[in-house]
Parts: structure tokens; sequence; C-alpha cells
């Protein structure tokens, strides 16, 4: 191996370390915002559904909502039907909701588990195979 | 206090955005200065233009292909162009380090830019433009408007553009 190709490998372990600690912290932002959502999960229901749920955020003019997300949840109702519950939510109508759950942008996803714990957040468009493995996973 | 909002397409942002994240990663990795100017040029090309400096292959290519569907919201274009020129001096800063043979300080600099670009493009926060809108509430001249109404200073508005 020469020189060059050996710093060539050197600058993508520390490229790969640097994306490393990146993504570390993104998924500490993310994982702050699970604990938010199962603090607040008392303001979407009285009595858990005992399911599943899909909580999706999004707003009436949400172009990535209507072409994509929508589409991948559909999906998602068609394939399990009554095993999940799919709760949407309108953060215009509820900006006290999607602040509680710290929602900064749409669409935003988020999975419960039966007991009504967030166990997974999708920060943007997910889609219907990301979601079903999320629910699976449960 | 009311101001009018403008259709912006976050779409040709995040394109944007990614070609700087991808083209920054590259420079360092091939150790290629001139590629790190390159993006420093296209961003600054963009600043002087108003449009996001590597929007043109979003325009051209991505769009019209249907590769990438427009994500238009009611926003103002202004602090996203500012954030692009705070992206144009830390990259020329970076692409001058590098050239002047200050390694560490320019691929600082480039990781720096790259970084901000990826909180943009995956996290919905705009660094630069929670700067712009810093400043405008010190009324500097040119830092005249307001975070569109419900959204976090620097956060993607969670309104659509209204049809």
């Amino acid at each position: 191996m020469n020189l060059e190709t050996a710093q060539i490998l050197l600058r993508v372990v520390l490229a790969i370390v640097i994306i490393g600690v990146g993504s570390f912290a993104y998924w500490l932002v993310n994982q702050r915002l699970l604990v938010r959502a199962r603090h607040n999960v008392f303001r979407l229901f009285d009595t858990l559904p005992n399911k599943p749920v899909l909580v999706y955020f999004t707003t009436p003019d949400c172009a990535p909502c209507k072409t994509v997300q929508r589409p991948a949840i559909n999906r998602i109702s068609n394939l399990l039907g009554e095993q999940v519950e799919v709760v949407e939510i309108d953060a215009t109508e509820r900006p006290d909701l999607a602040k509680a759950w710290g929602v900064m942008s749409v669409p935003t996803t988020f999975v419960l588990d039966a007991r009504g714990e967030a166990r997974y957040v999708n920060n943007g468009v997910a889609r219907a195979e990301k979601l079903l493995e999320q629910i699976q996973a449960l | 206090m009311t101001q009018t909002l403008q259709k912006v397409d976050h779409s040709a942002l995040k394109v944007n955005q990614l070609f700087i994240i991808s083209l920054n990663i590259l420079a360092f990795i091939f150790n290629l200065p001139l590629l790190a100017a390159f993006v420093a040029l296209v961003m600054g090309i963009g600043s002087l233009l108003k449009v996001p400096g590597f929007g043109f292959v979003y325009k051209n290519v991505l769009k019209p292909r249907g590769w990438v569907k427009p994500d238009v919201l009611d926003d103002n274009p202004e602090p996203h162009r500012f954030a692009q020129f705070l992206g144009f001096l830390f990259m020329t800063a970076g692409a001058v380090a590098l050239f002047a043979g200050s390694s560490v300080l320019g691929w600082s600099l480039v990781w720096l830019v790259a970084a901000l670009a990826a909180l943009n493009a995956f996290g919905g926060f705009c660094v630069g433009c929670a700067v712009y809108y810093w400043l405008s509430r010190f009324s500097l001249p040119g830092f005249t408007k307001q975070p569109p109404a419900g959204t976090f200073p620097g956060m993607k508005p969670k309104v659509g553009a209204s049809r």
C-alpha cells in the first residue's frame, strides 16, 4: 500500500468517525423527543388502545405529507388493519400537542407500543417499509 | 406585526445542502482543496444570484424527471440566502486556509459547513437562518424578516404554501 492510498484510507476512517459522532448526536436528540412523547402520551388518549399506535403529525398543505407520507400510512393501515391505531394530528390545529411532543417539522411520525411507550420517531418522510419494520419490532 | 411570506421550494434547498455535504466529504477524503474552492465558488454565485448554489441540478435535472418532488412552503427566502452566504464565507476561508497550507483549520471549516448543511437537510434546522432572525431582533439594516408564525427561528416551517 503506497502512502497516498494510506492517506485516503485514513481520511475515509476520519470521515466515518466524524459522521458517526454527528449521527450519535442526532440519535441523542431523537431519544429526547421520545422521552417528551412518553411524558405527553396522556394528551392523546384517556385510555390506551392496547395496541401499537402510529402518531402522525402533519399539516393540510404539507406537500410530502400528501404525496409520500399519507400513502405510506394508508399502506400500513391496509396491511395491518385493526392491529394498529393511526392517530393523525394537524399541527396547525393542535400546536399545543406539536410543541409538547417536540415536533419541529412535518411530517413527523412516532411509533408507540401497546403500553403507550414511544419507541421510534421519524423526522421527515418515513417509508411504509420502515414504519412496518418499526411496528413489527415492538 | 404581519409580514408577507413567499413560496420557497425547500426541495431545492435540500438538494443544495446534499451536494455541499457530498462534495465537501469527497474533497476531504481525496484531499482536494480545489473541490472545496469549487463548492465555495458555487455557493458564492448562488448568493449573488439569490438562488441555492446547486439548485440548478434540482431545477434542470431532478425536478423535471420527477426524481425529487417540490416541497413549497410559505417562508422567507432572505434567511436562506443569508445562510448560504455565511456558508460561502466559511467555505472560502476554509479553501484559503487549505491553499495556505493550514490543513487543520481548512478542513475544520469545510467540515463545519458540511455539518451545518447536514443539520439543515436531515434535522430541518437552519443555523444561518437562526442567526439571521437573531440579528433581526436588533433591527439591523437588511435583517427585517421575522420567522413565519408558529415556527421556531431557523426551523423549517410547519405550514405549507397556501394555494
